[in-house]
């Protein structure tokens, strides 16, 4: 279909965004949810300021023992550098795991996160990663953790007029082991359910376990009652089932015509149990 | 789609109850609404704006409440069309005391139809929800 009439402007530096938005602009990232609702008319902006051309908004760094991702970085990018491969490689490996390699190429994480899609992919690895987001509004920039960004359902802690700039996640120890592993809706991509795990052994215990979990409820959420159960074990089978058991707890599942909110939560104590499993075979 | 849940208010039960027959509390909390007009007893006619991330669309409707057994249970009914679908919901509230004000439980079936059911299958629940917990969230300020 075709979208209602819309302005479109193509602003070079953040400063210039945050003037349209003031006026009222929407941010338009990659476009990869914002453009086909704007198709069937479910969304109708009059103005769209489009965030790719922006200088310096598309960039993977290291600096001062953490990596820095601009917003505007699109998932391929994120999936292919070296840099976070090597450094990061549960967001590259969840990166890779999103929608098609037609989406990958134009959806970033800024516009992706911005979203707060209660399925979307980077939200589990985010909250994995103990990430946090530069945002930047008139008054300045502030530094939010991942949590309290993500707020609701397509509700995020992002005021009006303010973009997010950067993402930063941690630099990954040598000797973790990570994975992210999803059950995709087979139209969509999207995760009915999706658990990022991070894992440090140091002798034969676990030292370190962190678990984030999306497509199960409101929000992607870390489920510290199963990192808790894990911390301090040797991580064997029977733990590891234990734990997954609980990644669900204190949480309402979604029930939509793909999965039952029962589905889904046993997609996600299986799964949960599975990621563990690989991200502890990959630990060092 | 059912829809079930319950809530803490911090209000006893008949105040409580008072205030969700208040067309001016409810235009207030009700997500998105702008305007609750009196049509007929306990019938209300309803504009409301939806905005929810870039997804944004304009309802009018009606909003019903019948049933009433004041202070314990009534029934809302409400039903709303725009270019963007249609939806139609109905459902039970029940009011208890509680040791903190009352507790409310309800119960009903929402309905989605048109473009917005058609894409957005996967969105609708959590959509009700949030809906649902703006309202008493609002309610109880």
């Amino acid at each position: 279909m075709i979208p209602q009439e819309f302005e479109y402007a193509a602003p070079q530096t953040v400063d210039e965004v945050l003037g349209l938005l003031a006026k009222g602009a929407k941010p338009l990232a990659g476009g990869m949810s914002l453009i086909p609702m704007m198709k069937l008319r479910l969304a109708t902006p009059e103005h769209l300021a489009d965030l790719g051309r922006v200088k310096d908004l598309a960039y993977i760094k290291e600096e001062a023992g953490s990596l820095r991702i601009g917003a505007a970085t699109t998932h391929y990018a994120v999936e292919s550098s070296a840099l976070i491969r090597s450094k990061c490689p549960l967001l590259a490996e969840t990166a890779s795991q999103i929608g098609d390699v037609q989406v990958r190429n134009r959806g970033t994480i800024g516009g992706s996160v911005a979203h707060a899609d209660p399925a979307a992919d980077y939200p589990a690895a985010l909250q994995a990663l103990e990430a946090k987001l530069v945002i930047r509004g008139a008054s300045g920039e502030r530094t939010v953790a991942i949590d309290e960004f993500l707020v609701d359902t397509f509700t995020t802690s992002l005021e009006p007029g303010e973009i997010i700039r950067e993402v930063i996640v941690p630099i990954e120890s040598d000797r973790a082991g990570v994975c992210y592993q999803k059950v995709a809706q087979k139209a969509s991509g999207f995760a009915m359910v999706g658990i990022a795990v991070r894992i440090i052994r140091e002798g034969d215990k676990l030292a370190m376990v962190r678990i984030g979990v999306t497509g199960l409820s409101n929000r992607a959420y870390r489920a510290t009652h199963a990192e808790k159960a894990l911390e301090g074990r040797a991580g064997n089978p029977a733990e590891i089932e234990a734990a997954a058991a609980l990644v669900t707890q204190g949480v309402e599942a979604i029930a939509d015509i793909h999965a039952s909110a029962t589905y889904r939560a046993h997609l996600a104590v299986v799964h949960a149990g599975r990621a563990i499993a690989k991200a502890l075979a990959r630990a060092v | 789609m059912k829809i079930s849940g319950s809530t803490q208010l911090a209000l006893p039960p008949d105040r409580a109850y008072e205030m969700m027959q208040d067309p001016e509390v409810l235009a207030k909390a009700m997500p998105g609404c702008e305007s609750l007009e009196l049509i007929g007893p306990g019938e209300y006619r309803m504009k409301m704006k939806m905005v929810l991330a870039s997804l944004s669309g304009a309802f009018e409707g009606k909003v019903r409440i019948t049933d009433q057994q004041p202070p314990t249970s009534f029934k809302l009914a409400v039903e709303g069309n725009g270019k963007i679908g249609f939806m139609k919901g109905e459902g039970l509230l029940k009011l208890a005391p509680a040791a903190e004000g009352t507790d409310v439980a309800y119960e009903g079936d929402v309905q989605v139809g048109g473009t917005l059911a058609a894409v957005g299958q996967r969105m609708i629940d959590v959509t009700a929800k949030l809906m649902i917990k703006k309202f008493f969230e609002k309610l109880a300020s």
